[in-house]
């Protein structure tokens, strides 16, 4: 039999008796109280966020115009989309490149099968779930303020953004590697840097690249819209687009940001799938 | 030469593994250790390499006492002696002639561990290696091709690639079928015998202890209980080594 | 020796792809840093950094225990309200999504249309979408409600239907045995596969969405963001301080009771 939870004790659970006088208990089920739970949630929720449907019905086909002239992108933009967008992809290529370096040896301080010491290992992994915590707008904007506004503030952004992604699962990857080949490179006279080196690293190697890459990925996402706060890239055409009601050009930009995704996701999958 | 001095193990939790075991192993002999899993066998292995520290005793290798070793003198201590695991433990993503190389890896210069290059002359050792066990041809096939036995002659190989004196194997047949077990058994008895490297290995299987090593030590909660040539090993002694307890005949193997 | 020196010059010869590749990543690494330059710390950065490292370390704790509308307490619980309603009818409107995007239920040419406008809704970041909304329903955290719902369809709907085409159809046979009709196939033999996986899934999002409730509201969406990142422009620094510990602390509360209800609902209870 189960333990019986606070909630068992309140509600107390139906005893079944069968006719040859065996008993059961049946507890009570939570579905009541999780739905009365979520209605009150709902309900606080619609009146916090003043949720109003009559204006989407009623300006509901104002969002169908503006989508109608995205999907009408104005080619004549397409040279000044250039550009922006390339910036962006370098931005994210190269903050992708150096947060993925750093977050080697990182995973490897806060995977509990290679570092002992609890200290190092808790401490560190609270970094990693804080810095995942703040989102990369707000990272970016902070940045923007210290490096001044450009293509620096955004690659610094989302290396730090790719260090605390790949981090965390590239411990997680770790410590389920077979330690085994180490213990035997430990016996045959190798100190634990070199173990590590020969008979862990070709084991996390494939992995490592692959996450490296699946980051890529979310990150040249994330880099688009960090140009609103002045990171660089072609956020600030999305903004400034917007800005000026300028629809066609800001399906031209968005087109562009689309293909490029596509482009990298199917190489980046093509990649992966070869890795594994 | 290995002499184990009054050598006792008590670990953190209290568990004896070795109680005052006295032995002198010569170079060039071929020993089995057999016993009830937990009876000590591995630890006595273990304390050979330091792998296991001993906590009372000693025990000298070559004349040098092994607790008396640590950091550099320990690991150089360590590359003369080879070690067998029952798991094989091999870097299965890696290619086999890359894991023979990488008994290498303690002698190396820091880049060339860094980035993975090994010398021709290494390459050629290490195949050379390959082709005493007989695996020559899957020299550059991914480990977690092969079949089980053959991971244990890539092991083996390993080892060998290392030019030890001495190889110490834990249950090196215990995850093998019997077939492979028999096939892996003779690969040890022909390097004893052709490169004089004196060979440990405790083992489960006494039938194939019998049949290979030329030295059996029984040992039953942490202390010898025979010691003795391979041919005079009687049913009583099995029985007196394996706690009175009746072998099943298909725990044989 | 001559055979071992015949393996020898048959071994693979990985080393001109293994330079191929590193000469790509370094003119990768090179090309992308043209396009990034270091100006140097610009003027007052290094304030606004020592300035950040003090907010966190002295936050304005009255701000924190504001029960107002200005204070953190209202704006977080703002933000996960917008993050509540924006999963909860991002998931509902995801199911039929889903069953349209299932190549098992609709056939191949539906499933890819569908497909091709979640990978669109996906492949657009929220921000926009939030940026184009505002357009329609003017600034506000009713905003970010509508957002939410459009973006979480895209993640959502992609992760039903690798659920629902792991669905086992042997039930269905077995239920069409014992004579049920079409609607109690439905509630007997597909819904009670799907429940558990959906409602993972929308957990996860809801822990997703509240960080980028967060996000939105710098674009003006409503909840903690704006004001989050009004106080950032304008360096108060002991205020920034606090909302961003107070948020950090909701994200990583949230994070571990959805982890934990999520594992539950793996074991299956």
């Amino acid at each position: 039999m189960d333990k019986l939870t606070l909630f068992d004790h309140v509600f107390k659970p139906k005893v079944i008796t069968l006719e040859n006088g065996h008993q059961v208990l049946k507890k009570r089920s939570r579905k009541p109280l999780i739905l009365l739970v979520l209605l009150v949630v709902m309900w606080v929720s619609f009146v916090v966020t003043g949720f109003d449907l009559d204006l989407i019905i009623k300006r509901g086909g104002q969002f169908f115009v503006i989508l109608r002239k995205i999907f009408n992108p104005d080619f004549s933009y397409y040279k000044k989309v250039v550009n922006p967008l390339l910036d962006t992809v370098k931005m994210s290529l190269l903050g992708t490149i150096l947060g993925c370096l750093t977050a080697f040896p990182v995973a490897i301080l806060a995977s509990s099968n290679i570092n002992r010491n609890r200290i190092i290992l808790v401490t560190i992994r609270f970094i990693l779930s804080v810095i995942r915590s703040v989102p990369t707008l707000i990272i970016a904007s902070i940045f923007a303020l210290i490096f001044g506004l450009g293509t620096f503030a955004g690659m610094v952004s989302i290396a730090i953004f790719t260090l605390g992604i790949v981090s965390k699962m590239l411990f997680e990857s770790i410590e389920v590697i077979d330690m085994g080949p180490f213990e035997a490179m430990i016996s045959y006279g190798c100190n634990q840097f070199r173990a590590f080196w020969a008979a862990c690293l070709p084991q996390i190697l494939p992995t490592y690249l692959a996450q490296c890459l699946y980051c890529f990925e979310i990150n040249i996402r994330a880099a688009a819209i960090l140009g609103y706060v002045g990171a660089g890239g072609i956020g600030i055409l999305i903004s400034e687009r917007i800005g000026w009601r300028d629809y066609n050009g800001l399906g031209t930009v968005l087109l562009s940001l689309f293909m490029l995704v596509l482009c990298i996701d199917q190489l980046s999958g093509y990649l992966r799938s070869k890795l594994s | 030469m290995i002499e184990f001095i009054n050598a006792s193990k008590t670990y953190p939790n209290g568990v004896k593994g070795l109680k005052n075991v006295n032995l002198t192993i010569d170079q060039g002999e071929f020993v089995a250790v057999i016993g009830l899993s937990g009876a000590g066998k591995s630890t006595l292995i273990r304390t050979v390499n330091r792998m296991h520290d001993v906590t009372g005793g000693q025990v000298i290798v070559d004349g040098v006492d092994v607790m008396t070793l640590k950091g550099k003198s320990l690991r150089k201590f360590r590359r003369k002696i080879g070690m067998i695991f029952q798991s094989f433990n091999l870097i299965s993503r890696s290619t086999v002639i890359r894991n023979v190389l990488a008994s290498n890896v303690p002698d190396l210069p820091w880049y060339r561990v860094l980035l993975g290059l090994y010398k021709k002359e290494q390459e050629m050792d290490a195949l050379a290696a390959l082709d005493k066990v007989g695996i020559l041809e899957k020299a550059y096939t991914r480990c977690d091709q092969l079949s089980g036995g053959q991971q244990q002659r890539v092991a083996l190989a390993r080892t060998l690639n290392q030019k030890p004196s001495i190889i110490l194997a834990d249950e090196p047949v215990a995850s093998l079928d019997p077939i492979m077990a028999d096939v892996v058994m003779s690969d040890f008895k022909r390097i004893n015998e052709e490169l004089k490297i004196t060979i440990i290995l405790n083992i489960h299987h006494v039938d194939l202890a019998l049949k290979y090593a030329t030295r059996v030590i029984g040992i039953r909660s942490g202390e010898i209980v025979y010691d003795g040539p391979s041919s005079e090993v009687t049913k009583e002694i099995l029985n007196e080594v394996y706690s009175g307890k009746e072998i099943p005949e298909l725990a044989k193997g | 020796m001559e055979h071992i020196l015949n393996m020898y010059n048959k071994r693979p010869n990985t080393k001109w792809i293994k330079l191929l590749v590193t000469a790509i990543i370094i003119s990768l690494v090179i090309y992308s840093a043209s396009g990034v330059t270091y100006k140097g710390i610009a003027a007052k950065g290094s304030d606004v950094a020592f300035g950040i490292m003090y907010g966190l370390t002295h936050p304005d704790v009255s701000i924190i225990f504001n029960f107002t509308k200005e204070g953190v307490p209202y704006l977080l619980a703002q933000t996960a309200a917008i993050a509540v309603l924006g999963t909860i009818f991002g998931a509902v409107l995801a199911i039929p999504f889903s069953f349209l995007c299932s190549k098992k239920i609709v056939g191949k040419y539906v499933a890819f249309v569908f497909q091709a406008i979640v990978l669109l809704i996906r492949t657009i970041p929220s921000v926009v979408w939030a940026l184009v909304w505002i357009r329609v329903t003017g600034p506000g955290p009713f905003c970010g409600v509508v957002t939410q719902s459009i973006c979480s369809i895209g993640m959502i709907s992609k992760m039903f239907v690798t659920a629902i085409d792991d669905i086992d159809t042997g039930i269905l046979e077995s239920l069409d045995a014992c004579g049920c009709t079409t609607f109690q196939k439905i509630r007997y033999g597909i819904l009670p596969q799907l429940s558990s996986s959906f409602i993972s899934t929308t957990i996860y999002r809801f822990d997703i969405n509240l960080k980028d409730a967060t996000v939105l509201g710098i674009v003006g969406a409503g909840g903690i963001g704006a004001v989050l990142q009004q106080s950032i422009s304008s360096r108060r620094w002991t205020i920034v301080g606090a909302f961003l510990l107070s948020l950090i602390v909701a994200v990583l509360v949230i994070e571990y009771f959805s982890t934990r209800i999520r594992k539950k609902l793996a074991r299956g209870q």
